[in-house]
């Protein structure tokens, strides 16, 4: 027996219990505008880190120590813009697809290749547990 | 069943993101662009990396990107080029149809009528005043073709030797750098060597926000190797500086006397290599006498550390670390870019980071080289390469040598003595020459310069005149020049033409056609081909049908010079993503050291030695005694701090295409003054507050950025935003040698406004 598979089938159900459990609980908060439930910036005060700083300090600091933060691919690289006029569609969970594939669609294809096709790369990336969303240097010295 | 902690972490993320996707589902919905119906070759519009890119288009129009898996930059883009979509279908800023400036205001017009007019205003200026009193300005962003057209068109056709192009902006001095230092120009190494260096000395570059993915590529072999050394050299502590081992920050100027200092503690702790100087470096004096290196030794004796601290405030300590560090590496690789090159003294800073590799050996084997970056995505291949400035002729050769004229002239088919002797004007002088009425015709084409020149105030007083005519080729309605041209041509912009890009390593991508141009657009060969027809240029000279055919010519010109790439052939470049030449042939693989037997395909497989500078006479390079000398413009009591400009990573040159894409906009809305947390308190300046600035040439208010990322006494404003033009105040001195404008340094006093 293939034991990646029972993992994934693992993870699968987790996902969907999870999904419908937050769908439920966070109706209330979301429902109003149809989307994810963030404050209008105005047309000069895009600058998602600086605010982000204040309000999850956390995910900002993060993602700075990161490697996307060192060379600096922005939030709205990945997140899109929450008017939706990103060139990527607006997402707390970027669509791989659309998303990650701009620069990783070879090491996308290495994996399928290796693992078969995943719905998302964060199944086995959390990225907000690795080095895309963590301390990139500490990370890799650590992995010795 | 039994749960790993890893498999319980992975569930925890997988379900708190599919908690957070809830409300996204809809907006997937709308705003999915679609699987396109193919993806297309390119190289991105920006920067000098020369990213490959795939431009996925349904039906007909540009819906995404993605970074090409089989250039250099191994799929990756930088947050520019994943905005490219947004730029390309921009399409209500474009220019789509001619236009002709009547009573102040720009008309529309048809293509006939436009040429009609551009043709008639040339030939008549050439008729009253000669063929020097019309000129051609392009760009480092500008096809290689078109490049190649052009400079053909001017210097063949019409016999003028007035082509130009923003390159002297930007890469002049390291023009003159390689030139003066191998008798060639374009470096010797490429990107592969970030992979093997051990110690990079990065100099009067912001690689991070300037060359995202370079920087991701030298930020990635830290990561692989935490005993690999980042030097960073640069008056602001930059993004770059995050991963350095040594920020070394200094007045700025100065880093002449640091760079000599370096080189006298390399003898001083014998990290020289005397086997590789005695064999292949020539000691030069500053008024080109050879010399021993007894002289330069002596010549150093002015700059130990302690004397160049009480220069450039750089503590002699620091001096001596980072010069160990450069020396006593396996392999280093400097690179550089605007900090060095925008200088009066561009050409000597380049020679002297040059010459640090010359004294250690640090050349000609894996990760060790001297590698000058370029700030535009066509400055090397198209302008450089093909010759398209003033003194020069294409693959290296220069105006003022009769035997290289001869030989182009040949090549071309032209009769002995169709090219004129003397060169043309560089750009600063022949935009004087402009705003004076002496140019009496300019063809400028995919660059802004009423935005991109130094102390611009003295040039666009100059394009307003009435007895001066300009036609501008630019694809944006709203860039600076188009208020100041007199007649605008609507230009196919960047994947609706095809043709080719040369970056910074001397890699040649073909950009492959993705698109229709939209409107009446036409590429840029095409409307050059259009007036070289109608100016009655000979059709000898000018025999090209297509933009194949003048890439097909160019290639066989370069094949009688060491620059040779006959081997790029059409077919091979659009199977393959990039080719460095030399590449003589269809079999060769392409070179990425050059002066290097065994390497470099222009050096006999049996040659003596291991290395060969064939572009000097007796085969040596040089290492020049540069001493140093301060900047055109140093601060004074009446202007007391140091202004200077650059990029920010999301907008790029003068933002005619980054402030088209939203987020981009959005992300860095306006030009802003980066003050020193010190400088702030002096002037009573907080964050956000406005700041006025005031040159000798101008004044303008800024909102401060109040950080510790400017040294004391210096302050940066990038040079962006349209609104807020931060080159009515820069400086138009030029250095000797390459003619480039000094920007990074002129004086300016700061208060609150």
């Amino acid at each position: 027996m293939n034991p990646y598979k029972k993992n994934t089938l693992t993870v699968r159900w987790l996902k969907t219990a999870f999904f419908w459990g937050m769908m439920l609980a966070c109706t209330s908060s979301l429902a109003v505008a149809g989307g994810i439930k963030h404050l209008t910036p105005t047309e000069d005060a895009y600058d998602c880190y600086a605010c982000h700083k204040k309000a999850t300090p956390i995910i900002a600091e993060n993602w700075l120590d990161s490697k996307h933060g060192v060379v600096l691919v922005k939030c709205f690289v990945c997140h899109g813009q929450p008017d939706g006029q990103g060139s990527v569609p607006w997402a707390v969970s970027p669509d791989p697809k659309k998303v990650c594939v701009k620069c990783h669609d070879p090491a996308m294809k290495r994996m399928e290749f290796k693992f078969g096709l995943k719905p998302q790369c964060y199944t086995c990336h959390p990225f907000h547990q690795n080095s895309l969303h963590h301390k990139a240097y500490s990370k890799s010295q650590s992995k010795k | 069943m039994k749960l790993t902690r890893r498999e319980v972490l992975k569930s925890a993320a997988a379900a708190s993101a599919f908690m957070a996707m809830n409300g996204t589902l809809p907006d997937l919905a709308m705003a999915a662009p679609g699987e396109p119906d193919k993806w297309v070759k390119a190289v991105c519009r920006f920067c000098g990396t020369g990213c490959g890119v795939m431009i996925g288009v349904k039906a007909g129009k540009v819906v995404t990107v993605k970074g090409d898996p089989n250039n250099h930059n191994k799929g990756f883009l930088c947050l520019k080029g994943a905005e490219l979509p947004s730029i390309v279908n921009a399409t209500k800023s474009r220019v789509t149809r001619p236009y002709i400036r009547r009573n102040g205001q720009l008309e529309p017009a048809s293509w006939d009528e436009a040429m009609t007019l551009v043709v008639s205003k040339f030939k008549d200026a050439i008729k009253k005043h000669g063929p020097t009193s019309v000129a051609y300005y392009g760009s480092g962003q500008a096809l290689t073709e078109e490049s190649y057209l052009a400079n053909k068109i001017w210097k063949a056709g019409l016999r003028s030797n007035n082509v130009e192009g923003n390159p002297r902006l930007c890469m002049a001095s390291a023009v003159g750098g390689y030139y003066s230092s191998f008798g060639k120009d374009e470096p010797i190494g490429c990107y592969d060597d970030i992979d093997a260096a051990t110690c990079f000395f990065i100099i009067g570059a912001n690689m991070s926000e300037c060359h995202p993915i370079l920087f991701k590529r030298v930020a990635a072999r830290k990561q692989a190797d935490p005993n690999v050394k980042i030097i960073v050299v640069d008056p602001r502590r930059t993004n770059t500086a995050r991963i350095a081992d040594e920020h070394v920050s200094f007045k700025p100027g100065t880093d002449l006397a640091i760079l000599n200092a370096m080189a006298y503690v390399i003898i001083e702790e014998e990290l020289d290599s005397p086997r590789f100087y005695n064999k292949y470096v020539n000691f030069m004096t500053n008024d080109k006498k050879k010399v021993d290196f007894k002289a330069y030794r002596k010549f150093l004796e002015d700059y130990t550390p302690e004397k160049a601290e009480k220069i450039s405030g750089v503590p002699a300590e620091q001096i001596r670390k980072i010069a160990k560090m450069f020396g006593n590496a396996s392999a280093t690789m400097s690179m550089w870019t605007m900090g060095l090159n925008q200088r009066i003294r561009g050409v000597w800073a380049n020679n002297l980071t040059t010459n640090l590799h010359l004294l250690t050996g640090q050349l000609g084997k894996p990760g060790a080289t001297n590698f000058s970056l370029t700030g535009q995505p066509n400055a090397c291949g198209g302008v450089r390469d093909t010759g398209s400035l003033c003194h020069l002729l294409p693959a290296g050769r220069m105006i003022k040598k009769p035997k290289d004229r001869a030989a182009l002239e040949k090549q071309w088919g032209l009769k002995p003595g169709t090219i004129a002797p003397k060169p043309g004007l560089h750009t600063i002088a022949l935009w004087n020459a402009f705003s004076e009425g002496k140019i009496k015709a300019m063809f400028v084409l995919c660059t802004n310069p009423a935005q991109s020149l130094p102390n611009v105030n003295m040039y666009t007083e100059g394009m307003r005149r009435k007895d001066n005519f300009m036609v501008l080729s630019e694809p944006f309605m709203d860039a600076e020049t188009v208020k100041y041209c007199d007649v605008l041509l609507p230009p196919a912009f960047w994947c609706e033409k095809r043709g080719v890009y040369g970056c910074t390593e001397r890699r040649y991508s073909l950009l492959m056609k993705a698109i229709e141009p939209i409107g009446e657009c036409r590429p840029d060969v095409d409307i050059l081909l259009d007036f070289a027809t109608r100016m009655g240029v000979d059709p000898k000279v000018i025999p090209f049908k297509n933009v194949d055919d003048i890439w097909n010519e160019w290639r066989e010109v370069s094949s009688a010079t060491p620059y040779n790439f006959k081997g790029m052939t059409r077919a091979r470049q659009e199977k393959e993503s990039g080719i460095l030449w030399p590449c003589p042939t269809e079999d060769h693989p392409g070179t990425c050291h050059r002066y290097v037997r065994g390497e470099d395909p222009n050096i006999p497989k049996d040659y003596k030695n291991k290395m060969w500078f064939y572009g000097t006479k007796d085969g040596k390079a040089r290492l020049w005694l540069r001493p140093y000398a301060p900047a055109a413009e140093e601060p004074d009591a009446q202007y007391p701090m140091v202004l200077t400009t650059g990029r920010v990573i999301d907008h790029w040159h003068t933002g005619t295409m980054t402030m088209k894409s939203p987020v981009l906009r959005r992300s860095f809305p306006k030009a802003y003054v980066e003050v020193n947390i010190d400088d702030a308190k002096k002037h009573g300046i907080k964050n956000g507050d406005n700041v006025l600035l005031e040159t000798r040439r101008d004044k303008m208010v800024f909102q401060a950025k109040v950080s510790d990322v400017c040294r004391p006494g210096l302050v940066f404003v990038p040079w962006f935003d349209q609104n807020l033009i931060i080159n009515k105040l820069t400086l138009n001195a030029f250095d000797k040698g390459s003619k480039q404008p000094e920007y990074k340094i002129c004086a300016v006093r700061i208060k609150k406004a």
